[in-house]
């Protein structure tokens, strides 16, 4: 059986990130090999600035009470228990470019890439996820 | 009653999935065959850590609530090692043929396992304690040693029949193969 989890974010609010850091960093405890995607808005969620402000879905702010009494990790504390857990982080030069963001827009130690990079780490994992 | 674990964790008011990756972190300070207690108020932590240790090779023994707090119990396995590790002491006996006879049940297995799960009136005494508390056994009964897989209970056997003890065996298979009475002290 493979020992790899490959996960797409391809999209940043609040919720996004949750979805792609509690799976990724419970894969890397559980002793996976975890590569995240970041493409299109899942930018934000390893974006210096942006990852410290991201949204909640319109509508749903109100969970905001819900997040601070779960005692639920902020979205920085758990990029950075991902990277401390061996998860690698891709962030699509496609995406960068057309945005007009370069490496020193994100966090440390990330990996430039395309689709191909991911894919070729996604090609024998199980699971692939797409958030 | 309190539960012997070598090593404590706590991740008392951590969400999911913090539980695992504290258990994950403090997991690499214990030795093989070690016990970590993690105290964790998450309740999806249970189902969690069953499916973790299965996953990463450790052996889940056990949760008891107080509460809101769980305690649960895991032993350090070692993915190197296997189950059909050699067993050499050539005195054994059968699970089922040890039920209903005098002598000593002696069960070797560390103190959170013989907790969670017992034979009746089996004395506990963990490998690790076995050469100093030895002398409590009575040489002129017999003693049938057991562990969860016959593994530790080989190796206890042997140290007993060089302390002297004759009147030893290993019991085989072990726990995992245990079908009748239970006892618990949780």
């Amino acid at each position: 059986m493979s020992n790899k989890v490959a996960i797409i974010a391809s999209n940043g609010g609040l919720f996004d990130a949750y979805k792609v850091f509690n799976i990724a960093t419970a894969a890397a405890a559980t002793d996976k090999e975890v590569q995240i995607f970041f493409t299109f808005e899942g930018l934000n969620l390893i974006h210096k600035q942006a990852m410290h402000a991201l949204e909640m879905p319109a509508g749903k702010e109100h969970f905001a009470q819900g997040f601070a009494d779960a005692n639920v990790p902020t979205i920085p504390q758990l990029v950075e228990m991902a990277q401390e857990l061996g998860v690698k982080f891709i962030a699509c030069q496609m995406t960068m470019d057309v945005m007009g963001l370069t490496s020193a827009d994100f966090v440390e130690d990330i990996e430039v890439g395309g689709a191909v990079t991911f894919l070729e780490f996604a090609k024998d994992a199980t699971p692939t996820l797409t958030f | 009653m309190p539960i012997k674990a070598d090593v404590q964790l706590d991740a008392k008011g951590l969400a999911c999935p913090m539980p695992i990756v504290r258990t994950k972190k403090a997991m690499n300070e214990l030795t093989e065959g070690q016990v970590l207690e993690v105290l964790a108020t998450d309740k999806g932590s249970k189902a969690d850590l069953v499916a973790w240790s299965k996953t990463v090779g450790h052996q889940y023994i056990g949760t008891t609530e107080d509460g809101e707090v769980l305690a649960h119990y895991i032993r350090k396995g070692n993915p190197e090692t296997t189950e059909a590790d050699e067993k050499t002491f050539a005195q054994t006996i059968s699970n089922e043929r040890i039920v209903g006879k005098s002598g000593i049940v002696l069960d070797v297995r560390e103190a959170a396992e013989y907790a969670f799960g017992h034979v009746p009136g089996a004395i506990s005494m963990p490998m690790g304690e076995l050469e100093a508390r030895m002398k409590e056994l009575d040489m002129d009964q017999e003693i049938y040693v057991i562990c969860r897989t016959g593994t530790r209970s080989d190796m206890a056997a042997q140290t007993l029949s060089n302390a002297g003890y004759t009147k030893v065996y290993n019991v085989l298979p072990g726990m995992t193969g245990w079908t009748g009475e239970l006892e618990t002290s949780i």
